[in-house]
């Protein structure tokens, strides 16, 4: 596996997920692991999760063909992201962006929100993130890390689901194995 | 792209009696009744034939990255709102290309169509700029039909409940499941306003039924396959049923590219290609389309021939016309109390109201629609959202925090109105990565659909507020952006061979030996989730087409 992100650059979107998801008396995106996540996610090897969460799936063909070109992009994505990141805070405040403190740094977000149009999609499911520009994306991949199966690397500990009250499964494989419903939830 | 110079050529298989094309909803069903009935039957699926083990609880694979679902950059179509302007590719209407088609990720919804809905064009005439058409069948000719498919899925409802229900041979084989919390606190709304309301029919089992298994309920069913394989749907009771017979050969992983046609016009086979890049050349004596509608309407426009150079059963430039495709939209609403769990069992086990269903004049608009209970925005924890939460930041967080377990919404299955100008037809640019030419959309909503969702959506609105919502967003819509992923018309239904594609029985009214059996048939699209009326019109069709064979 392949490094995706070098140490400056994993530090900067580190900081960033840490302020789309803060945290506050409960855990945020950084103690959920949300730069993990990502770092996998663009690693390429983490597409799909085996059914039983005993690791990822092997794409082959076409369809690993299409994945290798969607991450390229994405990959491509966050270096500029990140680049640009830290060259707003060294413009406005001097310094990177992972060494501001937390108001600084959500006016360096707020300044690349502006540029960045998030399509407002009825469903987050028809939302293609190839399309989407960097900060949408970092917005939209946070909540990914926070809130998907800890399989992922993200949501450690579930806290992304006990932050909310959602009762996942413990490990995918209770699904398969008919451990897991949501009977005690009716009316 | 991907396209071999001189791709290689299989032996023949042998032939067959009927070969089907795609082997979701409706070739299932069409497969069940051919091969109880005796004949020997193909079917072709694109896609991978995958059993509960592939399947896991998994919203991001599932919902975020085209897991079950076509991935745009393998399988793009494109769409635009009208021919003046270039189109775009786009995940349009995305349904899974798998065995169980449709039905390997859905809920199962089953409500059965009105009366009405089968008269269009008789109660309303003309409505300017739109083309109602009756169907060339009525409720009671499919009525036998709706009873069969509901009680070999084993659907769970309460018959009379809906007091606008047309007339039914009898009950549903299973009592409706438990309540959800937010279907409840919907019918609280519902009676609260003077509404009427019932839990809605649903393909799923509270009991075994019929030598299957109650349905295990999961948060993770809509758009997810089932690990546990209890789920009513095409590829847990048809296809099984198909293969007990031992006539049926379903073949995963073969692309149907065309259909060839010999001189006279009749089908002589179809033109597949496997999984390694093979092709392969299926003969039968009869050919039954089933890859919904508008995967249907591409099929038959990539089989040119001498005998139909604008594409097979295009006889009068109808194929791909009158696209309809309802659409989804909503009122969201949130509580304050007790948690409302709107995931549990998927966020769908769900109530709903046809009280908005029949047409009054007096709104102005024709037609009208089911109203049901569901989520806001999606009932898992990486979809959902509320109308104006920030994208981000401590705002953000509280909003997921305070309103996941606390919101829901009622939203609107809308009857949009069948238009000429919408049509599905093959993109002169764009190609899927097998180098063939892919769906083009062109499709703009009727003024007509526009004023119905919006009046649904207040009546939505007014349900959330009697049910004692704090707050309530209502989404009105400007256009249809086929996010409701139901698909109809393509391949009109009709007696007059001018002005439809298929006649009552579903054949070519230019082909005699091709037959479809999906959505692409409904002239008109009534405002109930269509697949149980795709299934029971399968099941209808496929007993002409054995009756005919054994006649001969
Ligand atoms: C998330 C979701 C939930 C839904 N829930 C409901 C619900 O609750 N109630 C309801 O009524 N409807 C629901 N629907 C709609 C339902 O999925 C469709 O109406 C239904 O599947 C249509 O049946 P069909 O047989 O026409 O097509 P499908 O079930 O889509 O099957 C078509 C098959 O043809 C195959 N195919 C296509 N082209 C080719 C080719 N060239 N060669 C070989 N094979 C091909 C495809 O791979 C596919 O398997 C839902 C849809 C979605 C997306």
């Amino acid at each position: 596996m392949d490094t995706a992100l070098t140490p400056q650059e994993r530090a900067t979107l580190e900081a960033a997920m840490a302020r789309v998801i803060p945290t506050d008396e409960h855990p945020g995106a950084r103690e959920a692991g949300a730069i993990d996540w990502l770092e996998r996610y663009l690693a390429g090897d983490a597409v799909y999760a085996k059914p039983d969460g005993s690791g990822f799936q092997t794409l082959t063909g076409r369809l690993a063909d299409a994945w290798e070109r969607r991450i390229a992009t994405l990959r491509e994505r966050y270096r500029t992201g990140a680049a640009e990141l830290d060259r707003v805070a060294g413009e406005r405040f001097g310094a990177r962006f992972a060494e501001l403190e937390g108001e600084r740094q959500d006016a360096v977000l707020a300044e690349l929100e502006r540029g960045a149009t998030l399509t407002r999609e009825r469903t987050q499911a028809a939302i293609l993130e190839d399309e989407l520009p960097f900060f949408a994306l970092l917005a939209l991949h946070t909540r990914q890390a926070f809130y998907s199966d800890p399989v992922y690397g993200g949501n450690r500990d579930q806290v992304g689901w006990r932050h909310i009250g959602f009762p996942g499964p413990a490990t995918m494989a209770d699904a398969l194995e008919d451990r897991y419903t949501t009977d005690d939830y009716l009316a | 792209m991907t396209t071999s110079p001189e791709p290689r050529r299989g032996r023949k298989p042998d032939r067959v009696d009927v070969c089907i094309v795609g082997g979701g909803a409706s070739g299932a069903t069409a497969a069940k009744v051919l091969t109880e009935a005796g004949a020997r039957v193909a079917i072709l699926e694109r896609g991978p034939w995958l059993k509960p083990k592939d399947f896991s609880p998994d919203e991001l694979a599932n919902v975020n990255r085209f897991y079950l679902t076509p991935d745009p950059l393998l399988h793009p179509r494109t769409h635009r709102a009208s021919a003046d302007e270039p189109a775009r590719v786009s995940r349009f209407s995305p349904t899974p290309f798998i065995v169980g088609g449709g039905t390997a990720h859905w809920t199962g919804w089953v409500p059965r169509m009105f009366e009405e809905d089968f008269e269009m064009r008789s109660r309303h005439g003309e409505v300017a700029g739109a083309d109602l058409a009756d169907w060339p069948i009525s409720y009671a000719d499919l009525e036998p039909y709706y009873d069969k498919v509901e009680w070999s899925l084993g659907v769970s409802g309460d018959a009379g409940a809906n007091v606008h229900e047309a007339p039914r041979s009898r009950g549903y084989p299973l009592p409706s499941l438990p309540q959800t919390r937010y279907a409840k606190r919907f019918r609280e709304g519902c009676e609260a306003a003077g509404h009427g309301s019932f839990q809605m029919p649903i393909a799923m089992r509270g009991k075994p039924f019929g030598g299957r298994p109650a349905t295990l309920q999961s948060a993770f069913v809509q758009t997810m396959g089932d690990p546990s394989g209890t789920r009513g749907g095409a590829a847990q009771t048809f296809v099984p049923d198909a293969v007990a017979t031992g006539r049926l050969d379903l073949r995963p992983d073969c692309y149907v590219r065309e259909l060839t046609a010999g001189p006279e016009g009749a089908v002589t086979a179809a033109l597949y290609e496997d999984a390694e890049g093979v092709l392969y050349e299926q003969e039968a004596d009869v050919f039954v389309v089933a890859c919904n509608a508008i995967e249907s309407a591409r099929l038959l426009l990539l089989s040119t021939s001498a005998a139909f150079p604008d594409g097979l059963a295009n006889h009068n430039g109808l194929v791909g016309r009158f696209l309809t495709l309802h659409e989804y939209t909503e009122a969201i609403g949130v509580f304050d109390g007790e948690p409302l769990y709107p995931w549990a069992g998927g966020g769908y086990i769900s109530a709903g109201t046809a009280d908005f269903y029949a047409t009054d004049p007096d709104r102005g608009f024709v037609g009208g629609g089911l109203i049901a209970a569901g989520s806001a925005g999606f009932p898992l924890p990486v979809n959902w959202s509320l109308p104006e939460k920030p994208a981000w930041g401590a705002e953000a967080k509280r909003i997921d925090r305070e309103y996941f377990n606390h919101s829901m919404s009622a939203g609107i299955v809308l009857q949009d109105l069948p238009q000429a100008t919408n049509v599905v037809d093959l993109d002169p640019d764009v190609r899927d990565a097998w180098g063939v030419p892919v769906a083009r959309v062109t499709h703009r909503a009727h003024p007509n659909d526009i004023a119905q969702a919006n009046w649904l959506v207040d009546r939505c609105g007014e349900i959330l507020d009697a049910a004692g919502a704090t707050k309530v967003w209502r989404n009105y819509i400007d256009s249809i952006t086929g996010n409701a992923v139901h698909q109809h018309g393509t391949l009109r239904m009709g007696e007059d061979p001018e002005a439809s594609v298929v006649d009552a029985a579903c054949r070519s009214h230019s082909v005699a030996n091709l037959y479809v059996v999906d959505g692409s048939v409904f002239p008109t699209p009534s405002g109930v989730n269509p697949t149980l009326t795709i299934m029971a019109n399968a099941w209808r069709v496929a007993e002409g087409i054995a009756r005919a064979r054994s006649a001969t």
